[in-house]
Parts: C-alpha cells; sequence; structure tokens
C-alpha cells in the first residue's frame, strides 16, 4: 500500500505531525480477547501492511497500518477476500478498500492462504479507520490466514515495530 | 481485479464506429508497444486514442499502469461513444436506469477499475488519465493541470472543488461540475482520470440514465454517487486535448512525441485479455457488493418504499364467526426480499418464505432475463407472480 501513503499527503500535513505513532503497538489490552492471544510477533512491511504471525508458525493476522488507515481518508468500501481461499503470493491483492474515490489493493505481507475474514467491515468499513491494527472482535484487521514455511520465511524478513516506525518517519520527510 | 469465475470467450464485436470526433495532434506513426512503454528512458509518455471503445480505452489505460516504468509519467487522452461508467464498488442497479440504455440506444453500461461514482460520457467528453509515482501523487495535482489548460482556452471560472472536482462558476445560474474523477492506486502506481464535458450533446438525458427505478427499494454496500449539476465548457476537444498535452508537458517536460493508437491496439495480448475481462457480465455485474432488495421497510433500511406495480386489489375471503365465508375486497402483494453478494442471490423470500430452489439461489442476476418464468420454476406460489416478475425484469435489468 506505499501508493495510499501518499494519497493525503499534502492535504494533511498537520494530521500526520499530530498522529500518536506507536499507539497501536502498546495498545495490549485489546489482546486479552483476541483469538491471536498467543501471537509473538508484529511485523510491517514497507506497503503499511501489518502480520500477526501465531506461536506455533501455522497462522497468522494481517491488517494496514495505522499510518496507511490515516493516509486513505475515510474508507467507505472494504472487498474482503475469500474465504477460504487460495494461496496468495507475498505481494499479490489480498484484497481492496476504496477511500475517496480511490480503489487501493491490500497485499499479502507474506505468501499465506486466508481462511477467514472480517466480515464486521462490510457494514462498518469506517473501523478501518478507526482501529486498523486492532486484531480483535470489533478491530479493523482484514484477515486470517494460513501460513507455511515460505511464510515464515518472508515474515523474517519484515520490518519489526521500530523500525517500521523508523521507516514512515523518512517516508514522512521526504 | 481478481480473476473472473465465467471467462466464456465471445468473440469481440468491431465497435459501430472507430472514428474519433477530434483530430489528434499525434506526432508518432508507430505502433503501440509495450516494450517502448516499460522502457525506463522513457520517463514522460504521452498517447492520444483513436479508438472510441470505451474497454479499449480503458484497458490500454490499465496495461500502461502495470507495465510503465515505476519513476515514469503517463498522460492518456481519449474519448468514448456513449456509455455509462461506473466505479468499481458501486451497484449498477442503484445506479443506472438500465432500460434507457438498452440495445437501440446502444448506451454502454461499464465498470471501471477506479473508486468513485457513475459518470456519463460521449463524443462530447474528453477523459483525461495521468498515471505517475505514488511519491508524487495527490489527488488535485492534475486537475490543476486540466484547469490551467482550461484557462487558456479561456474558461476562467474553472477551478477544482473540495471534491477534486472540476466545477465553473456561472454567476447566478450557479455551480456545474464539468469534470469528475476518480482514482486506482497500486503498489508502485497511482492513476487518476477524470471526465470532462466539452461539448456533450447527451447532457439533457444524463440525469435519467443515471437514475435506477430499484433505487429506493435497494439498500446496497459500496459507493453511492454524488449527484451535481453539470454543464459543458464549450470549448472544442482537439483544442481541450493540445492545451493538456501543454500543460503535461509544461510539467514534466519532454518534448517527446505524442503517440497514437487505434483498436489495434487490442492485438497486444494483455490489452485484449484486459478488454474480454471488463467486458464480461462476471465483472460488470459479479462486482456488485452486497445489497438488500426489499418491497418493505427493514431494520437495516427503514425508509419507506413507494408502492409497487404488483400492489393490487384482490378478492378475499374473511372468515366470520358463523362459519360463514364472506367475500371481501383487500389490498394484496407479495412482500419480496432478495439478497445478494458478487450478483449472486443468497435468499430470495417471498411473504416470508425463501425459495430454496437451486434455479433462485445460487443463481447470478444477469443470467435471469424472465424472472417470473424463473420464480414459478422456483415453486413460487403466489397469485402475482406474473406481476412481481415484471417489476424484477424492471429493476434488476441487466444488459445482454
Amino acid at each position: 500500500m506505499a501508493s495510499i501513503a501518499r494519497t493525503f499527503m499534502a492535504a494533511r500535513p498537520a494530521m500526520l505531525r499530530l498522529a500518536p505513532r506507536a499507539a497501536p503497538i502498546a495498545r495490549t489490552p485489546f489482546r486479552t480477547f483476541s483469538s491471536s492471544r498467543m501471537s509473538l510477533l508484529r511485523k510491517y512491511t514497507k506497503d503499511h501492511e501489518w502480520v500477526d504471525l501465531s506461536a506455533d508458525h501455522k497462522t497468522a493476522v494481517v491488517g494496514i497500518s495505522e499510518y496507511a488507515a490515516e493516509q486513505l481518508g475515510d474508507v467507505v468500501y472494504v472487498e474482503l477476500p475469500e474465504a477460504p481461499g487460495d494461496w496468495i503470493e507475498q505481494g499479490d491483492a489480498i484484497g481492496a478498500v476504496e477511500s475517496v474515490k480511490s480503489a487501493s489493493d491490500i497485499n499479502a505481507p507474506i505468501r499465506c492462504k486466508v481462511h477467514s475474514v472480517n466480515k464486521a467491515l462490510e457494514e462498518k468499513p469506517s473501523t478501518i479507520n478507526q482501529v486498523p491494527e486492532d486484531d480483535s472482535h470489533g478491530g479493523g484487521w482484514i484477515a486470517k490466514v494460513d501460513i507455511d514455511e515460505a511464510g515464515v520465511k518472508q515474515f523474517e524478513g519484515l520490518l519489526d515495530a521500530e523500525a517500521y516506525q523508523a521507516f514512515v518517519s523518512t517516508v514522512d520527510e521526504e | 481485479m481478481r480473476p473472473l469465475r465465467h471467462l466464456g470467450r465471445r468473440p469481440i464485436v468491431p465497435p459501430p464506429s472507430s472514428s474519433s470526433s477530434f483530430t489528434i495532434p499525434i506526432t508518432s506513426s508507430r505502433q503501440f508497444s509495450e516494450s517502448a512503454a516499460a522502457n525506463p528512458s522513457n520517463k514522460t509518455q504521452i498517447y492520444v486514442s483513436r479508438s472510441t471503445d470505451p474497454l479499449t480505452n480503458l484497458s490500454l489505460e490499465h496495461r500502461l499502469l502495470q507495465t510503465t516504468h515505476p519513476d515514469s509519467t503517463v498522460l492518456l487522452l481519449y474519448t468514448n461513444r456513449p456509455c455509462v461508467v461506473i466505479g468499481r464498488n458501486q451497484n449498477p442497479w442503484v445506479e443506472v436506469n438500465q432500460a434507457r440504455l438498452g440495445p437501440q440506444s446502444a448506451i454502454q453500461l461499464v465498470r471501471r477499475r477506479s473508486g468513485g461514482g457513475a459518470v456519463f460520457h460521449d463524443e462530447g467528453n474528453v477523459n483525461f488519465s495521468v498515471t505517475c509515482p505514488p511519491k508524487a501523487f495527490h489527488r488535485d495535482t492534475h486537475a490543476e493541470m486540466v484547469v490551467r489548460a482550461l484557462k487558456s482556452l479561456g474558461e476562467g471560472a474553472a477551478r477544482v472543488n473540495e471534491r477534486h472536482d472540476i466545477v465553473v462558476d456561472r454567476g447566478e445560474e450557479g455551480t456545474f461540475k464539468v469534470s469528475g474523477s476518480a482514482y486506482k492506486l497500486t503498489r508502485l502506481r497511482s492513476l487518476h482520470h477524470g471526465t470532462c464535458l466539452l461539448r456533450s450533446p447527451g447532457l439533457r438525458s444524463i440525469s435519467g440514465l443515471l437514475r435506477a427505478p430499484g433505487e429506493t427499494f435497494i439498500k446496497a454496500q459500496g459507493v453511492d454517487s454524488v449527484r451535481s449539476p453539470v454543464a459543458n465548457v464549450g470549448v472544442e476537444p482537439a483544442a481541450f486535448v493540445d492545451a493538456v498535452v501543454d500543460e503535461f508537458r509544461r510539467m514534466y517536460g519532454g518534448g517527446g512525441e505524442v503517440d497514437g493508437f487505434g483498436d489495434e491496439v487490442l492485438e497486444v495480448e494483455k490489452v485484449r485479455e484486459g478488454y474480454e475481462e471488463m467486458r464480461e457480465r462476471a465483472w460488470v455485474y459479479g462486482q456488485t457488493p452486497r445489497f438488500v432488495l426489499s418491497t418493505e421497510a427493514t431494520e437495516d433500511d427503514p425508509r419507506e418504499r413507494p408502492a409497487v406495480p404488483f400492489e393490487k386489489l384482490a378478492e378475499g375471503f374473511l372468515h366470520d364467526l358463523l362459519s360463514d365465508y364472506v367475500p371481501v375486497l383487500t389490498f394484496s402483494q407479495s412482500k419480496l426480499y432478495i439478497e445478494a453478494k458478487r450478483g449472486i442471490i443468497n435468499n430470495l423470500k417471498l411473504n416470508g418464505t425463501s425459495l430454496e430452489s437451486p434455479s433462485i439461489v445460487g443463481a447470478s442476476i444477469w443470467e435471469i432475463s424472465d424472472w417470473a418464468t424463473r420464480l414459478r420454476d422456483a415453486g413460487a406460489e403466489v397469485d402475482d407472480v406474473q406481476e412481481v416478475g415484471a417489476w424484477l425484469d424492471g429493476v434488476l435489468a441487466t444488459q445482454p
């Protein structure tokens, strides 16, 4: 979703500076109710997707970052992938969102196979704007996926929270 | 665009007329070449289409988005023959009066890959499209470019509004939209395309075309169009094309050539594949987000419903306490409820009872041309099945 990142750059600079960047990572209370409470690790892509890997390395949850959600502007529709679906390669579309007349793809952060989707987003797409990094019930996560060894390997190559925040701040300064 | 399930191969019928209404300042005589488009040294590319087929133009536009170098900036200008173009996540049965399109009037219904609302195109409308790197993208940048082009042609009142559309202020008459925009954003590329009404003869028909008979009965997920009063700018299409090319060159340099292409561009395999994919009804209708059509107010959609034509005065019987049947006249009307996702029926209820037949559940709306017969086949046992069917033929109409 690098594309999305620039969408509102010139229009909402003040918003960007004020945005609480570290908030989602620190938001542990949500995890208590999460089906992925076993989750050990969250990593990010440079395209602004996040992925939570389960402890057993068999499943993961994916979504888009707070940064991406801000850049998108008001999300009016989320097109979810089919569940259960086929294997999706890293970087291929796993869904799509529409905001401010723009259709944007959401890409698979790692090779994965969708086993369930966040149906609540169909009724309430704005959840993506409110809690994009929340993987619990009522959160803005996109899909729960199965992963294989290739996906785990790709996961290792992604950015951890700190590296992602650093990346985002360089994007902003450009 | 995800792969479609029903990619039957129908031959491409050549469009009735393929000549553009304006003379094009094409300076190059070479054929469209994917490898030239993808060449990193071609940082600025300008294309003007001779084709008036909306699918040819949209398909080439998409191919340029996929193949041009991520650092390049690409301008494309094209004019389509009469068509209605809806956004990627819209519902055609909410947006378009499909009975007015018809084979006779030959107005094609098209679903594009970008977001946004429904627009009407004809030969008096020129479309501009700029594909650039995400880093350079802003929703207003190229609308402003077109505004400068319009100003250079004497339309001083043109400006970009808060919806990223181009409007003209016409004093006491009010403000009119002359150009609407939509965007497609991918990892490597950002596409902004827009219409520009110059001398559209079909202006008066727009509001009728974009008003669907089923609108008041349907609650749809996805994107609703925002209605705006529209006007023609009143400049010649050829002059507009020249002026936009000039402004584009001013921004991105490149005294480069203007490449032209016509329908022969469909010989390029991927352009042709894109064309065929967009032509499928599984795309035009099957990409429709979930919706509910109901003749009664529902919890999710409490709007009061207008009368439906199958409401009729019917004879009934009242069971009276003395065990006599007394004939009375009552209003009888079947209550209809349809739930569909991706244009496929999930549930259809008549008077609260779901029809479980596979000729309804799992059926694609676009494959039903005679609803009364289909409902009877599915075992519908209501008196007014003929009327219900005839009504549905209208509100869920599709182009063949």
